[in-house]
């Protein structure tokens, strides 16, 4: 029967019906699992950021080429050359965003399931993982 | 009810027959319960992902999966509205910043007769707020909001298909919909 408060406990059921807790080393574990993923969302928000800045700079430059070289370009092929390819490498750059996405929105509705177990030291754990790994991720943003 | 129902479906489901069910040694019951711990049961929330498309609620009371067809369909109409999510928070970024950069634009220093610098259309709150951009701001976040919430209430079924069309509607949306802002819009710079 699903909970309805918080309650310290060290047996729980999370997300999978194999991941059945019922020691206080099988807490301990789950815990630090879940601040594991609760730190890795955090450091794919950044990653996230920081590929669409990398992005930027990878793409962009080509894509000024392109511009400055059209007016002048007259051969047809020289054109569709770098254009392609720019194209495929913005597509390979914009599908690794698209996936970083996807496991930033799977991972968030991991944690908001394991903290609806109202497992309270679950819960700690997710608060942990969150903090730890804001505190991490949000100062690599900076670096170049 | 419900349960007896979806009992029936259950032993259809499993291939076995009514005799089965008469043997002492076998009990339908706990049988049902060991070899589906991932089943609804009776309106019970599940606490563990589980492949079922038999007796999953959808958000709605009249809106039970019972089929692979409907449960086909509940899929794409999810990955759709996940999708939908995706554009739609998007969407609403390109918007605000069109409307903020129409205000800057609107409200630039103009210098007036006899060496006066009048601020043109600076607008009070009360007048932004009354403002069609701001309005359909508030429309869109509404809107928003209640996807969202849907979004989570549909992963919370802990249903794997439903789950998987959640996260694939996200990653097919964000694909699609932010392949342009990667080219038009600066990305705001996060350190000074």
């Amino acid at each position: 029967m699903m909970p309805m408060h918080f309650f310290f406990s060290d047996k729980v059921i999370l997300l999978f019906d194999f991941w059945d807790v019922h020691s206080v080393g099988g807490m301990v574990l789950s815990v630090f699992v879940i601040m594991i993923l609760t730190v890795l969302y955090e450091g794919i928000k950044v990653g996230k950021v920081k590929l669409i800045q990398q992005a930027k700079t990878a793409v962009a430059p080509s894509i000024s080429r392109e511009n400055l070289g059209e007016p002048e370009g007259t051969s047809v092929n020289s054109s569709v050359g770098p254009t392609t390819s720019s194209l495929k490498k913005r597509l390979s750059w914009h599908l690794a965003e698209t996936l970083l996405h996807m496991i930033q929105v799977f991972l968030g509705y991991l944690v908001m399931l394991a903290v609806m177990s109202y497992n309270t030291w679950i819960f700690l754990g997710v608060i942990a993982g969150s903090a730890i790994g804001y505190y991490v991720a949000y100062p690599l943003l900076c670096l170049r | 009810m419900a349960h007896a129902e979806h009992h029936e479906a259950h032993m259809a489901h499993m291939g076995h027959n009514m005799t089965d069910s008469t043997s002492p040694t076998m009990d339908p019951h706990a049988h049902h319960h060991a070899t589906t711990p991932g089943h609804m049961h009776g309106g019970m929330m599940e606490m563990t992902f589980h492949f079922s498309y038999h007796n999953v609620p959808l958000l709605f009371s009249g809106l039970v999966i019972n089929t692979a067809g409907e449960m086909a369909g509940a899929f794409v109409a999810i990955f759709f509205l996940a999708m939908f999510y995706e554009g739609l928070k998007i969407a609403r970024e390109s918007l605000l910043r069109k409307s903020q950069v129409s205000i800057r634009y609107n409200s630039m220093p103009v210098p007036g007769q006899n060496g006066t610098v009048l601020m043109e259309t600076h607008k009070t709150v009360g007048q932004q707020m009354l403002s069609f951009p701001h309005l359909f701001q508030t429309i869109l976040h509404i809107v928003q909001v209640v996807v969202s919430y849907f979004l989570m209430l549909i992963f919370m079924t802990y249903n794997a298909y439903l789950c998987i069309a959640v996260a694939l509607g996200a990653g097919a949306g964000y694909f699609f919909f932010s392949w342009k802002k990667a080219v038009v819009v600066d990305i705001t710079e996060h350190c000074h």
